[in-house]
Order: C-alpha cells, then sequence, then structure tokens
C-alpha cells in the first residue's frame, strides 16, 4: 500500500521539538529542587536522572529533525552516514538513563536513613538548646522537686510507727527511724557513732545469718518472725520484712527493714486463747462437779444419819466422821468447781474495795503468819462503792494474798493498790510481791483447775482458778506479770457496775471485749 | 584542544578496519545493542514503578505523575522496539520511500495488517511526549509540596 508521509514527518518533527523543550524544562525544575535543598539526595538523584534524559532527548531529537530535513533536502546518503552514530549516541543515553533508575530504591533508603538521622539530631540539637537555655531553672525546679520528695519520704521515715531501718550487709545499721528507736529502746542520737549491728538486737543472734542468706538469695525477705532483745533487756517479737538495694558502681549494697511490733498482737492471742481454753474447762468442770454433787449429797445425808444413831465411843462412829469429813472436803472442791465454772449468779452488794481489802488482810493477820511481811497499801479515793458479791471477792483477796504470802516465803513487801480509771468505768486493783515469781511456762498455766507448784496436799490448785471464775462472773478481768527472781503483779479489773444495771449487763459487756 | 582531537576521533570512528586482535562488530551489532538497550530502558521503568509503590511513594501526587511517565516510557519503547524490528530485522514489510512526502508499503497478502501497525507505530512522539510531559508536571508537583511541607519532598 502507499501511504502519506506527512503525519510522520509531522509527528516526529514537532514530537521532537516538544522533547527537547520537555526535557529542559523538566531539567530547569529538577535544578530548582537540587537548588532548595542540596543536601537531598533525592533531588540530587532526580537532576542527575532528568540531565541525562535532557541528554538524551536533544540528541535524539536533534538526530530526528537534522534526518527529516536532510531527506526533504535529498540528502539521504548524508543521513545514512551520520544515522549509525546518532543510533549510538540514543543507545548510550537512554542506557545511563535506565541505569540511574536502578539506583532508586537505594537512593530512597539512603534519603530514609538521613532524614531520620537528622531529625533525631534535631531533636538532641533542639533538646539541647532548650537545655541550655532553661539548664538554671531546670536545675533549680529539679531541686526544689528533690527537696520536696526527699521531705516527703523523710516523714515517712520518721512518723513510721513502725521500725525501718538501714543497715549495711554486715548488719551495720545506717540508719533507723524514730519509732525504731523507741522499740529497741536506743538513745536519740546516731546509732553510726555506736557501731550497733542489727544482729545485735537478736535474742537468738545466730538467726541473722540464715535472713541474710535469704535475702542475698532472693532479693527479699517476707514477715519472719523474730524475736528482738531491746537495750533494756526486755523482749518483743516482731515481723521482719527486708530488701536488699543493689547499690551503684561507688555504693555499697545496703539493707532495708521494716520491723513491726506485734508483741502486743500475740499477747492478746494468747489471752484469748487462754481465755478459750478456762472457758472449755469451766465448761467440763460444771458438768462433772453438778453430776458428783448430788451423790456426794446424798452419802453425806445418810453418813450424818448413821453418826446420829452410833455411840460416839465407838470404832464405827470415828470412821463414820472420817467418812463426813472426806465427804465434806469433796464438797468444798465441787463447790469451787463451780465458783470456776461461774455458773451462780453473784449476790450484789455496794462495797468498798479498799475496806474488803483492809477486812481480808486483818483476818489472814489473825490466821495465819504475816509478820515478816510488810504489807504497802496506797488506794485511790477516788474509787467509788461497787457493787459485787462482797463474800466472793473477799475469797478472791483472800486467794492471791495467800499466794503473795507463800511466793515471798514469809519475808518480802505485798503491796496493795487501787486506781480508779474514769474513762473506762473501771477500777484496777494490784497485789504485787517480790517473792520468787512465776517461769514462763508456768505463767500461761496458773488459772487452769488443779495446776500448783506447792507441794501435794499444800493446795489443791484451784485457788487461781475460783479467782478467776469469780473476776469473770463480775464483768471484770485477771491478769499477771511476772519476772522469776523479782515478784509477780496480780491485776484485777472490774467494771463500776451502778446498781440498775447489775452484774449480767457488765458480763456481756465484759465478753465483748 | 578537544576540538582538534574530535575530527581524528572521529576519522578513526567512521574508518576503521577489523584489527586482528579485537574481535569485529558488524551492523546487526549496533541495531541489536540498540534493541537491549530498549529492552534495559523498559525494565528499568518497570522496576521504578514496583519501588513507587511499594514505598507508597504514589500517595503523592508528584510521585504518582512520575510513575504515569515511566508508564509512557515503557510504552514508547515497546513501540519503538517494535519499529526498528519491523524496519531492520524482518523482512515481512518492505518499505520504500516514492517521493518525499510517499512512502510504499508492502506485506504479503496474509499480513497486510503489518502496514497499518508499522504506520501508526511510527508516531512514537505520542507516547515519549507525553512521558516528558508527565514528568514534567511530577516534578513542578514535588517542587510546589517541597515548599509547602519545608524539608520534605512529599
Amino acid at each position: 500500500m502507499n501511504a502519506s508521509s506527512l503525519p510522520i514527518w509531522t509527528v516526529d518533527v514537532i514530537g521532537s521539538v516538544c522533547m527537547i523543550v520537555l526535557s529542559i524544562l523538566c531539567l530547569h525544575v529538577a535544578w530548582q529542587l537540587q537548588h532548595r535543598d542540596r543536601s537531598n539526595i533525592i533531588w540530587t538523584y532526580l537532576f542527575w536522572v532528568c540531565t541525562a534524559l535532557t541528554v538524551f532527548a536533544v540528541s535524539r531529537s536533534a538526530g530526528h529533525i537534522l534526518k527529516q530535513i536532510l531527506i526533504i533536502g535529498g540528502n539521504d546518503a548524508t543521513w545514512t552516514a551520520i544515522r549509525p552514530f546518532s543510533s549510538a549516541v540514543n543507545s548510550f543515553t537512554f542506557v545511563i538513563v535506565a541505569s540511574f533508575t536502578l539506583f532508586f530504591e537505594r537512593t530512597w533508603s539512603i534519603y530514609q536513613q538521613i532524614s531520620s538521622d537528622k531529625q533525631d539530631l534535631q531533636a538532641a540539637r533542639d533538646k539541647l538548646l532548650y537545655l541550655n537555655q532553661n539548664l538554671e531553672n531546670l536545675v533549680s525546679e529539679r531541686t526544689a522537686e528533690l527537696a520536696l520528695s526527699e521531705h516527703k519520704y523523710r516523714r515517712i521515715f520518721e512518723v513510721s510507727r513502725d521500725m525501718l531501718l538501714v543497715a549495711e550487709k554486715s548488719g551495720q545499721i545506717i540508719d533507723i527511724n524514730p519509732s525504731g528507736r523507741e522499740m529497741l529502746s536506743l538513745p536519740g542520737t546516731g546509732p553510726s557513732s555506736d557501731y550497733l549491728k542489727v544482729q545485735d538486737f537478736f535474742l537468738d543472734p545466730s538467726g541473722w545469718q540464715p535472713i541474710l542468706q535469704i535475702i542475698e538469695t532472693d532479693g527479699f525477705i517476707a514477715n519472719a518472725e523474730i524475736e528482738l532483745r531491746r537495750k533494756d533487756d526486755s523482749r518483743i517479737r516482731t515481723l521482719l520484712t527486708g530488701s536488699l538495694d543493689r547499690g551503684s558502681v561507688d555504693n555499697d549494697d545496703t539493707i532495708h527493714f521494716l520491723v513491726k511490733d506485734i508483741e502486743q498482737h500475740r499477747l492478746s492471742e494468747e489471752q484469748i486463747a487462754q481465755a478459750d481454753k478456762l472457758a472449755s474447762i469451766g465448761q467440763l468442770s460444771a458438768g462433772i462437779a453438778h453430776e458428783i454433787n448430788n451423790p456426794l449429797g446424798i452419802i453425806l445425808g445418810y453418813t450424818q444419819l448413821l453418826i446420829r444413831h452410833e455411840d460416839p465411843q465407838t470404832e464405827k462412829h470415828q470412821d463414820l466422821k472420817t467418812i463426813e469429813k472426806h465427804v465434806r472436803n469433796c464438797k468444798t472442791i465441787v463447790e469451787d468447781l463451780l465458783n470456776f465454772a461461774r455458773t451462780s449468779s453473784p449476790k450484789e452488794n455496794q462495797i468498798r474495795i479498799d475496806e474488803a481489802l483492809d477486812e481480808v488482810v486483818k483476818f489472814v493477820h489473825q490466821h495465819a503468819a504475816l509478820d515478816h511481811v510488810k504489807i504497802e497499801r496506797n488506794y485511790d479515793p477516788s474509787v467509788p462503792r461497787m457493787l459485787l458479791d462482797e463474800k466472793k471477792i473477799k475469797q478472791v483477796f483472800m486467794n492471791l494474798i495467800m499466794n503473795a504470802r507463800h511466793a515471798v516465803d514469809n519475808h518480802g513487801t505485798l503491796s496493795l493498790s487501787t486506781e480508779f480509771r474514769p474513762a473506762e468505768r473501771r477500777v484496777a486493783i494490784r497485789f504485787a510481791d517480790t517473792g520468787h515469781g512465776i517461769s514462763k511456762k508456768n505463767l500461761s498455766r496458773i488459772f487452769d483447775p488443779f495446776f500448783t507448784t506447792k507441794p501435794t496436799g499444800e493446795g489443791t490448785g484451784l485457788g487461781l482458778s475460783v479467782s478467776y471464775g469469780i473476776i469473770k462472773n463480775h464483768g471484770g478481768d485477771i491478769s499477771v506479770e511476772s519476772k522469776v527472781g523479782e515478784g509477780s503483779i496480780f491485776t484485777i479489773t472490774m467494771p463500776v457496775v451502778s446498781p440498775q444495771k447489775g452484774y449480767q449487763n457488765a458480763k456481756r459487756h465484759s465478753h465483748r471485749r | 584542544m578537544l576540538c582538534r582531537l574530535m575530527p581524528v576521533l572521529a576519522m578513526i570512528s567512521f574508518t576503521a578496519d577489523n584489527a586482528l586482535a579485537t574481535q569485529g562488530h558488524g551492523h546487526p551489532a549496533g541495531l541489536y545493542a540498540h534493541q537491549m538497550a530498549h529492552v534495559f530502558f523498559m525494565f528499568s521503568m518497570g522496576l521504578l514503578i514496583f519501588w513507587l509503590r511499594h514505598r507508597g511513594l504514589i500517595r503523592s501526587a508528584g510521585w504518582r505523575y512520575i510513575q504515569y511517565a515511566s508508564l509512557f516510557f515503557i510504552l514508547w519503547n515497546a513501540d519503538a522496539f517494535l519499529v526498528h524490528f519491523i524496519e531492520e530485522q524482518s523482512t515481512a514489510l518492505d518499505i520504500t520511500r516514492l517521493s518525499t512526502w510517499k512512502i510504499s508499503l508492502k506485506a504479503p497478502p496474509e499480513m497486510q495488517w503489518l502496514g497499518y501497525v508499522y504506520y501508526v507505530t511510527k508516531l512514537d512522539h505520542l507516547l515519549c511526549v507525553p512521558a516528558l510531559l508527565f514528568l514534567y508536571i511530577g516534578l513542578k508537583r514535588l517542587l510546589r509540596e517541597s515548599f509547602d511541607q519545608s524539608g520534605g519532598i512529599g
């Protein structure tokens, strides 16, 4: 087929001119981009790509225009000579463009890395600039914050009711709070000057090493029950919690201890356990006593009936008398047990405690040797008259005074004192002796029925049990403090009861306590 | 200096004969190299499109236009490759200049369409000019975006 070459010629020539113009425009914009930010590798990359493209476009388009001019001018031979050169230049330039393009991804990655680093540097620079401009203010603010923080934690340290203690791993005390000093009966001066060690306060110093081992292994120890010896040699039971603070390169490790005084808590637990034990024994005793009381009454009745019809001179009469005596002893014991079990309601009389005490002391003076026992009286005149079963209360006083006399072995001092506590509406009565005291193992058993340290035949072991029962029956409490070799203090606290309310209310109140 | 050397270099290039120590390059070698260059250009433009899309750069209008430019360059390369093939490697079409503004395209009867294909593909500037136009628009957009977002490139 034959065709006009005019469209081809037109598109070729106009297109070539457009190529030259557009490539130069592209190069110009790329140059503007690069000129705007010379450090931007992407703009530099685009500039080089556009440069190669411009070279390609110019060489190719110039070649095409030249070709068309030469052909129209009838110089085909000239074009044939030039053509390979033009074609080679074209090939060469777009290979260069293609080669540049291959590196786009790598260039982009580098650009991103540079951008990221640049942003980091910019942020660091901004921060440094800010710090430089505000250093003084920042230091002031930070110092104030630190001072506030120091004050806050210092206050926690100082006002804590538990012992807070910082020690070295050797046990050397670095710092201790006021509660800790109070707990250990330490003077107010710094312990570091005294070179005190934590283990010095352990009742059993060998307990320190295992604790240290646990702290070093686990980094902490929680709620270890430790008995401490105070400076005044008294003992307290504590819960010890400690954690290891691993120091920085320049500082040694330290251990931070929190020590909680649980002595009162333990004493309360022991008292509750003791009260529960005695209540259980009381119930058992009451049951047995009731069962034995009736047969004993019958035995006593029949024995007395037989005695009445028997000649007093006969041996049989003597035997019956012996039976009667022992049955009466048994009844006394049973009655004591019933008193301990608090089964009978007290008879209510308005009495004065100090008068009752004096009457008992006078009675004991008359019937027992109290010549070498010094009796000190310190009665609180504000103690009001109290609603009590006079006979039973006197029995309690008698038991305690006789026990004190036995404890001082007839040579010592017995102090009797009363104290009215208006806030609690209670009266405390103290019997303090300078006797041999009670050992710790016996202390928890002294109110148990039939427990006695006296030789067989000298005591039934019911005196304190009965006293305990009577006091409890009046809504009161009885407690004892004792040190072997120094003496004992029995303290009775009784509620001041108005005649309208009576004992039952007081008892209920006492049980709730 | 360069001006003096140029005629010498041209003479050496155009009148060079076979050297015994080197391999000779006949007429087809230049054509093959040129065709390979077109293929290489196509490949590099395809790769550029892939990375622009993979990196998510086409969200920016500037790079999106550069993507279109790459696409038109691929089409232009394919077009140019085909024209060179028909003109210089295939014997199916006989192209003869009849006069200044007339050409004869003779193909076997079963391949008459080849004449039309050749005629259309000869208008290759309809592809490479839009390619450069898109590149120009893309660069302008990048420049504007760099003004809008100081320090960024869109």
